[in-house]
């Protein structure tokens, strides 16, 4: 399937256009920032905070955000009107995503900066963070297909927030059962392991949550597209 | 060569038939009337092809490809579409809305004032389309689906939301576009716009094409052979073309009593009536 940049920028600077006069949606942009403000006078050393504030912003701005912009284009079928340009399934999700992507950045961004939040490892920390906004957009695009109007958009975003949030305080409310290692092995967990990285740390303690962060996002990236084509399709 | 040619083509939804063994085409530069009523299997048809569905059985064919691949962009790029599904961003202005299918069509910036021109929106374009009314919307639509100058236009009701005046500025830039060599397949309720616009319609009722053919044609094969004779004194006959019908008329003629003479000519919703027994709705 080809990609086309010119149209994949097209369908960017519109859904831009349209998220900037829709104060109910971009009202999501501050809530990073606001998080940050509320901890920042807790104290920056707050344990879990920087943990809660990404996983929390990842959940109500970039997954919220991206299942509204879908489930708003098919409520109002401009989806299907999309689908008849010249625009493939790539140049429309990609330029879908292509604004919740840059926001999701530019918020979590400020809010690390307002905490005063300093990364162990830089570079693992951007990498981890942008494979995260790619999986919660492909959760939103997800939650969106399934979702006719915005209201149900905003609703199925609940469930996503309670797979991808409640781990890393699943031990803090049930106590520390044998079977709760398997959320080791989500990517809020990941995340908060790579946000929380001591100092003097090995590279395996990098590359590990990485590689599973990645796995989730390729897996539900694939799930994203190929529903894509099916739910637009009529059979 | 034939724009659009399909051959016993048959969709089945569940155990239902919405098409049965549909078969007709369509010549590069017609416009084409497909006349039916709701759940008839009209909009079925279109969807197949424009591949956004596949038929049960039979092959369809569109600008000389199989329908199957009508989603590949070069494709996309030769037609047009304006169905009831079409949409617009309720809070971009119509001039921001046409700049986003410029844009994906890859066209120049002159092709915005082009079809705000054909669709009588020029002065309108900074107005946001929530604050359009339905006649407005559906020409935006319909600018949508013309921008690129597409050789087959599809159109699903294209006028139902318009005044007489839209209605007869959009059928004259839709016979502008059809001059220009787009082929165009249309599907209406509307038979005085079948009639005024179509070169051959054809009549679709419970998934089966009934009747294919140009409007003279059709009411040509569905014509009673009565006269009607309205007399000055006020009398009015229905009487069979026959000899005798012949010399009563002529004598009524030399008398000076006849005021109107016509022959009794069904409309295209007539003859629907009359080959389904239902009414268009």
């Amino acid at each position: 399937m080809s990609i086309s940049l010119r149209r994949a920028r097209a369908i960017f600077v519109k859904d831009y256009k349209e998220f900037s006069r829709n104060y109910a949606i971009s009202i999501s942009l501050i809530v990073p920032i606001l998080f940050a403000f509320l901890f920042r006078s807790a104290g920056p050393s707050l344990p879990g905070a920087i943990g809660f504030l990404f996983n929390i912003s990842l959940v109500l701005l970039t997954c919220l955000v991206q299942a509204c912009l879908i489930a708003e284009e098919k409520e109002r079928n401009t989806l299907r009107t999309l689908m008849m340009t010249p625009a493939t399934t790539l140049d429309v999700l990609i330029g879908k995503s292509a604004l919740v992507f840059v926001l999701s950045a530019l918020a979590l961004a400020i809010a690390s900066y307002v905490m005063g939040y300093e990364p162990a490892s830089l570079w693992a920390v951007v990498a981890a963070v942008v494979l995260s906004i790619i999986l919660y957009i492909a959760v939103g695009t997800i939650c969106g297909l399934f979702s006719k109007t915005l209201l149900e958009a905003s609703l199925s975003v609940i469930p996503a927030a309670m797979v991808f949030t409640a781990p890393p305080v699943a031990p803090l409310l049930f106590g520390d059962y044998p079977i709760l290692k398997v959320l080791d092995y989500t990517p809020s967990i990941q995340l908060v392991q790579l946000l929380e990285l001591p100092p003097g740390f090995m590279t395996g303690d990098i590359l590990k949550p990485l590689l599973i962060i990645s796995a989730w996002t390729v897996v539900f990236s694939i799930i994203s597209v190929v529903l894509y084509q099916r739910r637009l399709k009529d059979e | 060569m034939a724009v659009i040619q399909v051959e016993h083509v048959r969709k089945r939804f569940g155990n239902k038939d919405a098409l049965e063994d549909v078969s007709f085409s369509i010549p590069k530069g017609e416009i084409f009337g497909f006349l039916g009523p709701s759940g008839s299997g009209k909009t079925t048809l279109i969807k197949i092809l424009t591949a956004q569905l596949n038929p049960t059985d039979g092959q369809a064919s569109v600008l000389g490809q199989p329908a199957t691949t009508m989603q590949q962009s070069a494709q996309k790029m030769r037609f047009g579409i304006l169905t009831d599904n079409s949409g617009l961003y309720e809070r971009l202005t119509i001039e921001e809305n046409l700049e986003l299918f410029r844009q994906l069509y890859s066209l120049p910036k002159s092709s915005i004032d082009k079809v705000l021109q054909f669709v009588n929106l020029s002065g309108e374009r900074k107005k946001k389309v929530n604050r359009l009314s339905k006649g407005m919307r559906q020409r935006v639509m319909l600018a949508c689906a013309i921008i690129h100058e597409p050789e087959l236009l599809f159109l699903d009701e294209p006028t139902s939301a318009l005044d007489p005046v839209n209605s007869a500025h959009i059928y004259k830039g839709l016979r502008y576009l059809n001059e220009k060599g787009t082929t165009i397949f249309l599907t209406t309720h509307d038979m005085a716009e079948a009639e005024s616009l179509c070169d051959r319609v054809a009549i679709l009722y419970q998934g089966q094409i009934q009747a294919i053919g140009s409007p003279k044609e059709l009411k040509k094969q569905h014509r009673e052979n009565v006269v009607r004779v309205d007399l000055t004194n006020g009398e009015a006959y229905e009487l069979p073309v026959t000899e005798g019908t012949a010399d009563q008329i002529a004598d009524w003629m030399k008398r000076g009593l006849i005021d109107r003479l016509a022959t009794k000519e069904p409309s295209l919703g007539d003859i629907f009536i009359q080959m389904t027994g239902s009414e268009l709705l």
